[in-house]
């Protein structure tokens, strides 16, 4: 089984979490008090060797920035970006093409060094399956074609077995996401729809804060040793035998809740192993 | 402790109001100038204007010849004044350091040290946006830095639309290459001279030594280097404190550009602000002079008072030197606007050397002097010449 290991290899299995830039880690422990914002990816890619960039979402990455980051981060520690939300929820059908250009620029240097482990599209709840949707998503698959892709629904109406397969066709990695149990929330799917890479996201089983329009509601979740070994012990190994590599990442960033219990998964997938 | 400071910014803001209650004036250029006014200059114009070639300030004759199929609409400060507070009110929750512009659509917010109850700052940033745009009708530009500086400059990168994050330690990194028109702080002297020495981008200036940049940008050399590192440790007031400041102001009855008038008027503001410089215990450390031209131009200048005083005397010099930096046209003016602020306790060390200590007892007991009597029989028992000139 080609799991459990933390190690820097662009193969295997890597865990992480949602980003590292956050200044509440620093008073949950998990970076020493007063840790400056510069110091905490090197901090972070003590403990980790892969991290999601969520600023990429917030605005448009800049190649410039994105290499002093990578300076920061040891050889090997990988990256997954996230699509920008002008492509994802804030989408200007006049200007998406330009912004996917624009994006593929800002990433080129993750790219060329061989540290970007995937580009994550996350789509918004309010993205449901309907034929204009399924005509744009297809163009900005088609648009980021030859990037390691991993797609991510929140609309329950894309469980569907043609979604799946055309998924299968691109080779474009299904997002396997663990949130609370709400009705139009999409599930846990444990499809894995490339052969190079499954990809798996826990934002926390936090059913009340989910709609709460406040990030420290929605993802305010701390993950018991039992929730996890369900995860550890069934899910991904059998994800992981499917697939060449894995991506593993906690978006329950809340007080550090997100390194914590990303180090807890990797202990129980050691042992597992 | 490292900051975060949101930086909103609603580009064409007189504009984006006036849009906001007429839709058809959407997409079509738009100029906000008093028509009515003999010289009448441009108060703000729409992106299409703008392309068009049309400035701020530009004369609106000649901003009508650019563009004539612009639109022209008189200036409304009062429909300004409330979008602003409509603003401001959104941000109020996120925290209580938020400082507003005067009706431009600006707003510094710090949301250093609220994550735990908000989320990241740059959540909180978008949010802001978002409810602009949903509630307001209003799109403004977002910026998040470690300072005011380099969250102002960013914003004028992404104009008029988008979002700029500037992470903390990349200050420098992240203005060292940009034109050094889009940092604040220079005078038009100081970018004239820059530019005269081929030194256009901020690099080039901070590659100089202090020796060298001293020949060129003079005393302000130190402050500005410091500008240009992206280093800004102003706080984000608290909503409503302003720093403290005495100001007065004069309207004339018939604009005026006789140099003897109006300088009999500056002295008589600086009498009145030295006077409550005095009551309050207070020096001031600048002073600035605003002038309202005949045709509705405004331009603000400052000059630093060192020694800090609220001396009448030894204030005057620094304020009619602030004066001719800011009265720079053969036109009239209608009003002059006097503020002194970086106020301090008076220093209490008389100067030492006996040439300085002399003029400077004769100033100290003749203004004290003159309170006196003027305490005992009136604000105009006494006058000093200058002031006969009105």
């Amino acid at each position: 089984m080609n799991v459990p290991s933390n190690t820097n290899s662009a193969d295997g299995l890597q865990v992480g979490a949602s980003g590292y830039s956050y200044t509440e880690w620093a008073d949950a422990g998990f970076y020493p008090p007063g840790t400056p914002a510069r110091k905490m990816l090197s901090l972070y890619a003590r403990e980790f060797s892969v991290t999601e960039l969520n600023y990429t979402w917030y605005q448009m990455p800049k190649a410039a920035a994105v290499e002093r980051m990578m300076i920061s981060a040891p050889p090997g520690f990988g990256f997954s970006a996230k699509l920008t939300r002008t492509m994802t929820h804030e989408i200007d059908p006049g200007a998406w093409r330009g912004q996917v250009n624009r994006f593929r620029q800002g990433i080129a240097p993750l790219l060329q060094a061989n540290r970007l482990r995937a580009v994550l599209i996350q789509l918004p709840p309010s993205f449901d399956r309907n034929r204009n949707q399924r005509i744009y998503l297809a163009q900005l698959l088609d648009t980021l074609n030859g990037l390691p892709l991993a797609i991510e629904f929140r609309h329950r109406s894309w469980v569907n077995e043609r979604v799946f397969s055309e998924l299968i066709n691109r080779r474009i990695t299904l997002v396997t996401v663990d949130v609370p149990d709400l009705p139009y929330l999409f599930p846990t799917v444990d499809r894995v729809t490339s052969p190079d890479l499954f990809y798996i996201r826990f934002h926390g089983r936090n059913a009340r804060g989910w709609r709460s329009g406040n990030m420290q509601n929605q993802f305010d979740y701390d993950y018991t040793p039992a929730e996890l070994e369900q995860w550890s012990q069934t899910i991904i190994p059998r994800m992981a035998s499917q697939a060449r590599s894995g991506l593993v990442f906690f978006n329950n960033h809340v007080r550090a809740q997100a390194p914590r219990n990303a180090k807890l998964l990797i202990q129980q997938l050691q042992n597992t192993r | 402790m490292e900051r975060s400071i949101i930086h909103l910014n609603i580009a064409d803001f007189a504009v984006a109001v006036e849009r906001r209650l007429d839709r058809r004036l959407a997409q079509r250029p738009l100029i906000i100038a008093p028509e009515g006014a003999v010289r009448a200059t441009v108060y703000d114009m729409s992106e299409e204007a703008y392309q068009a070639g049309i400035r701020k300030g530009m004369a609106l004759r000649r901003a009508v010849r650019l563009c004539r199929d612009a639109l022209i609409l008189p200036p409304q400060p009062a429909r300004y004044e409330q979008a602003m507070g409509e603003l401001l009110r959104q941000a109020l929750p996120y925290s209580p350091l938020i400082e507003p512009g005067q009706r431009d659509g600006h707003l510094f917010v710090d949301v250093t040290g609220t994550s735990r109850l908000f989320g990241p700052p740059a959540d909180i940033a978008l949010r802001l946006r978002r409810q602009a745009r949903k509630e307001l009708d209003l799109a403004p530009i977002w910026t998040l830095a470690a300072n005011k500086l380099v969250a102002k400059v960013a914003s004028r990168l992404v104009k008029p639309l988008g979002e700029f994050i500037v992470s903390p330690g990349e200050e420098e990194t992240f203005l060292s290459l940009l034109p050094i028109e889009l940092i604040p702080g220079f005078e038009k002297t100081e970018l004239t001279r820059l530019l005269e020495l081929n030194l256009t981008r901020v690099n080039h200036v901070t590659g100089l030594g202090p020796e060298h940049l001293e020949v060129v940008l003079g005393n302000r050399a130190g402050p500005l280097s410091a500008v240009l590192r992206g280093e800004d440790t102003s706080p984000v007031l608290p909503f409503g404190k302003r720093p403290p400041r005495v100001t007065a102001s004069h309207t004339f009855g018939t604009d005026s550009n006789t140099l003897a008038v109006i300088e009999g008027v500056l002295y008589e503001l600086v009498e009145q602000v030295c006077k409550d410089l005095r009551n309050r215990q207070r020096a001031a450390q600048q002073v600035s002079v605003c002038v309202d031209y005949s045709d509705g131009r405004r331009r603000v200048r400052q000059v630093r008072v060192q020694p800090p005083t609220a001396n009448d005397l030894a204030l005057f010099p620094f304020a009619r030197k602030t004066l001719h930096l800011a009265w720079n046209r053969r036109v009239r003016l209608r009003h002059l606007e006097l503020v002194c602020d970086r106020l301090v306790h008076p220093p209490t060390q008389i100067p030492i050397f006996e040439h300085e200590r002399r003029p400077f007892m004769r100033r100290e007991k003749l203004v004290s002097a003159m309170d006196k009597i003027r305490d005992r029989f009136g604000r105009h028992a006494i006058e000093v010449g200058r002031r006969l000139t009105k």
